[in-house]
């Protein structure tokens, strides 16, 4: 694992020698971090299994040892596959930001942001967590600045507030567990022992700080700002990985502490309203990348269903349900990294040749960038879990994590599992629509915007490879279903009691349910050359088909006529009125001008939880802003006080 | 193996007698409506084969998701009648691909394809149309997904081929409340996904299902008018093979009496859909929807509690 960290290191330091020439250093940065992302991937992988640990300097403070677990090392190949496509991707695509800053500096800062997270993955005590921990947050803010304007520093300052919020909730989780065993090491922290109350507590200020960092509901108000406003390559490693490193910190801390039924109960509530809200403020936005960041809001929610059956399993002193519970959370956390990274990295392609953010100005894209167009396509089909891709492997394998809780006794306990599965699925239906929105309305159809159309092409080589590398992860973890679940359940049976759960190609759930990814492909194959076979032994006409507009009832056709964004979810945004209090505002100029209409849709929780507290601030400190009011006696007069103060404590002390 | 020889031998005979039943539903409506209709129940092969010979044309605008879309839709029509066990039992080889959620997503695979396509067109009608079917597709999932999972719960698996043999064995079945209740919404949600009056008309307004059709023609709209009619025969051949698994325990003679039991239920609908006007989506059908919700909710309550 050293010569994976040290690659990275040497690619930070590279790139930052190579400071005077920026575009090689771009270039050789990127390199470097995927050289030693293609290496980590191989390297995680096969040490999947084993443990492993090193010690930078016995001198340092606290004596820093770093060390992966199974666990550790799934996260680490997550990280560094979606670390090896955006960094192939990031060779070509920085040439955007060449005039903007530095790109040495950003080479160099995401070899050390990749690194950062890893670190937090191998750090093995609290002091040394909370600091890489920190140094992660504040790499991931700094590359965020790249896109340097209004919007960019707002959504920096929301992030690094929500995450700041987040880091002191964990340090006061991470302290509290400390007291308890007495020693900052994390190996004194396994099986301790501690009151329920204490451990609640812990356990909430934990949920509650890596969640924000995760993004679930209702910490979720950072992605929607941070990740459309970072540079893509960095937006596919925020949305990809770096949240799921918090869902890393969550894991740990059930696996510590004494787990309670309802931590899991209410990991899953969380999970489920955070699936369904995330789906319906996607379903709004019209600026794609923000759509795809509220979609990692859901998709951490369907993560959370898992993660959490798995710690009500422990709980219930139920193995198998643990097991399930587990494989099905980090399945789909390698699949969200998968297909999130995808998406990205497709998003990115388009604002490369687009230079917007607008669904609305786009349109037709298909025609000037077929493989980007494929490669959003099979990322969008994977999201929405249809079969046979990964998305569906996962969805499947949280359904019957949930079915098998269901199950149980207690109806606490059912109510929670039935609802959530029902949450679960017509959050699925809700992907769909949305998905079908965001593509075609890229892809399909004609240009709304004539200038953006005309000067699409393809993306360059590097960024078209990144984008191929994950579509092909999104086929493999989805056919490749045995293997990955086989590797996954090394990793969960480090933690838990093993059961028979893949033979040959078949997964079988503890249920007794069982798929077969290669199977159900043949019948997907078998059945779509049906319709070919059809034609042919039907005779069918084959002369080419006459191109023509399209039939608008007699009128002369006009891209105008064409469905948009907006309308195709205008159904659902009046059925959901409560939840979005969209201001529409229809401007009319006399009878032959065009209408102006516009829609809004807000995001109500930041109205119901933030916005108090962004009050409260500013009136606080409005209040305190009294005593700065610049005159210099005044000022002499507060040191004479605060003197008569201390002098008056230590007189009566 | 041979299971895998039913699963193919099902989905052609499927696809090769579905029209039929199309052209007798077609016959039996327009006498409903006093018409003359088609002289007999061949109409639909007639239609299917004369769009085949005519010549085609596309929209300019439109790529390879609109052009490709007939196929695909055919072909997940296809698979979703290949996944519903009906000559073939559990144990098999071809039961690894029958489960409820690989229906469920390919159904959702069929809604994708509809929708990407609705827009790829250009077509103004279509996009409407698109929208439609997907805000359809957001009021029957939970009914379907409440429906099924009461009954996963029941049987404790989500192979259906498993859960027809459990219903066809009496281990669960009519005698549980909860699984009564859950027919009923099933029902609603199975007569929706058929896309029919009062919910829908496949055959009527552009802005309904077949205006997402508007802009095909020739052998694309023969290809996707046949994928609807199997996604309708799937939909229907979903319910029967959970809850009216009945049938005999030879592959050959339970496909024919499945054919006919879904055959019958195809053409029953016309008397539903003949009567009654369409319903708007925003206003009877979603109180429809929330009525049909309640339904299940009271079958997943009478599981919650243990009844």
């Amino acid at each position: 694992m050293t010569h994976v960290y040290l690659l990275y290191l040497l690619g930070c330091v590279v790139s930052l020698l190579l400071y005077k020439q920026n575009k090689i250093a771009a270039k050789v940065g990127f390199s470097i971090s995927a050289i030693a992302s293609g290496y980590g991937i191989f390297y995680f992988l096969m040490n999947l299994g084993g443990t492993e640990s090193f010690t930078l300097g016995k001198n340092l403070l606290y004596n820093p040892t770093f060390s992966l677990d199974p666990l550790g090392n799934f996260f680490s190949f997550v990280v560094t596959l979606i670390a090896f496509a955006s960094s192939i991707y990031a060779i070509q695509y920085t040439e955007e930001y060449e005039k903007k800053g530095s790109l040495a500096v950003m080479a160099a800062l995401f070899n050390s942001f990749i690194l950062a997270m890893l670190f937090v993955l191998s750090a093995s005590d609290v002091f040394w967590f909370m600091i890489c921990w920190e140094i992660m947050t504040i790499i991931s803010a700094f590359l965020i600045c790249f896109n340097d304007s209004k919007a960019s520093l707002k959504a920096i300052m929301i992030y690094l507030g929500i995450a700041h919020f987040g880091g002191m909730c964990i340090l006061g989780a991470f302290l509290l567990l400390a007291n308890q065993s007495g020693s900052l090491e994390f190996s004194s922290f396994a099986s301790i022992s501690m009151t329920p109350v204490m451990g609640s507590i812990i356990f909430l200020l934990a949920f509650i700080g890596f969640g924000s960092k995760a993004g679930m509901f209702p910490f979720h108000v950072w992605l929607p700002k941070a990740h459309p406003a970072a540079p893509t390559n960095v937006s596919a490693l925020m949305s990809g990985v770096m949240i799921k490193v918090a869902l890393f910190g969550i894991i740990r801390f059930c696996l510590w502490l004494p787990v309670m039924e309802w931590w899991g109960l209410l990991m899953i509530i969380i999970g489920a309203l955070s699936a369904l809200l995330g789906v319906l403020y996607a379903l709004t936005q019209h600026d794609y990348k923000a759509l795809l960041a509220y979609h990692s809001v859901e998709n951490i929610g369907i993560i959370l269903l898992g993660l959490g059956t798995g710690v009500y399993g422990i709980a219930t002193h139920s193995p198998t349900l643990a097991s399930i519970g587990f494989l099905a959370g980090l399945y789909h956390i390698l699949n969200h990294a998968t297909f999130k990274g995808l998406l990205f990295l497709g998003a990115g392609s388009i604002l490369f040749r687009t230079h917007t953010k607008d669904i609305e100005a786009l349109g037709g894209l298909a025609k000037k960038m077929p493989i980007t167009a494929f490669s959003f396509l099979v990322g969008s089909m994977a999201i929405t879990a249809l079969p046979p891709l990964n998305g569906f492997v996962s969805e499947w394998v949280t359904y019957q994590a949930m079915i098998q809780g269901a199950i149980g006794h207690g109806i606490s306990s059912r109510a929670v599992f039935t609802l959530s599965i029902i949450a679960l699925a017509l959050t699925g239906a809700l992907a769909v629509m949305c998905f079908v929105k965001v593509y075609s309305v890229i892809f399909g159809g004609t240009p709304r915007d004539m200038k953006i159309y005309e000067k699409a092409k393809e993306a360059p080589l590097s960024m078209v490879l990144g984008m191929l590398i994950l579509v092909f992860g999104c086929v493999a973890f989805g056919l490749g279903a045995n293997v990955v679940v086989e590797n996954i359940m090394t990793v969960v049976t480090s933690f838990s009691d093993p059961y028979a759960i893949q033979a040959n190609t078949v997964i079988t759930s503890p249920l007794g349910s069982s798929i077969s990814m290669p199977l159900i492909s043949v019948v997907l194959i078998g059945a779509l050359a049906l319709p070919f076979v059809i034609i042919v032994a039907m005779k069918a006409d084959k002369t080419k088909p006459i191109e023509t507009d399209p039939w608008a009832c007699g009128f002369k056709y006009n891209q105008r006529m064409q469905m948009t964004a907006g309308p195709f979810t205008g159904d659902l945004r009046k059925v959901m009125e409560w939840l979005f209090r969209s201001k529409s505002t229809v401007e009319t100029d006399g009878y032959f001008k065009p209408v102006k209409y516009t829609n809004h849709p807000k995001d109500i929780w930041w109205d119901i939880f933030y916005q108090p507290v962004i009050n409260l601030v500013e009136y606080s400190a409005d209040k305190i802003g009294y005593l700065q009011n610049g005159s210099t006696n005044m000022y002499c007069a507060y040191i004479l006080a605060t003197l008569c103060l201390f002098l008056g404590i230590s007189h009566i002390l | 193996m041979s299971s895998m020889f039913f699963m193919i031998f099902q989905v052609i005979a499927i696809v090769l007698v579905a029209p039929f039943f199309d052209g007798v539903a077609r016959v039996l409506r327009a006498r409903l409506q006093s018409r003359k209709g088609p002289p007999d129940f061949l109409q639909t092969y007639r239609d299917i084969i004369k769009l085949s010979k005519r010549e085609k044309t596309v929209p300019k605008c439109s790529h390879w998701v609109f052009r490709y879309g007939p196929y695909t839709l055919f072909g997940a029509g296809a698979a979703l009648l290949a996944v519903i066990p009906i000559s073939y039992g559990s144990g098999t080889l071809a039961a690894y691909a029958s489960d409820v959620f690989v229906v469920i997503y390919i159904g959702a695979m069929l809604r994708f394809i509809f929708g990407a396509a609705s827009i790829d067109s250009g077509n103004p009608y279509a996009g409407v149309g698109g929208s439609r079917e997907q805000m359809i597709g957001v009021f029957v999932e939970p009914v379907m997904m409440t429906s099924l999972l009461v009954v996963m719960l029941l049987a404790q698996t989500s192979n259906i081929a498993e859960i027809q043999e459990m219903v066809r064995h009496g281990e669960i079945g009519y005698q549980m409340p909860a699984f009564a209740v859950a027919s009923i919404s099933f029902l609603w949600a199975m007569y929706v996904e058929s896309g029919r009056n009062p919910y829908d008309l496949a055959e009527a307004e552009q802005e309904l299902q077949e205006g997402v059709l508007g802009e095909y023609c020739g052998a694309d709209f023969g290809l996707a008018h046949a994928g609807l009619i199997l996604k309708q025969f799937a939909m229907i051949g979903m319910f029967l093979s959970i809850f009216e698994p009945w049938s005999f325990e030879n592959p050959f003679l339970a496909l024919i009496v499945f054919i006919l039991k879904a055959g019958i239920f195809y053409v029953a609908a016309v008397f539903i859909d003949n009567f009654g006007p369409r319903y708007k989506l925003l206003t009877s059908f979603k109180s429809n929807a929330l009525a049909a919700l309640g339904i299940s909710f009271i079958s997943l309550v009478l599981y919650v509690v243990g009844v």
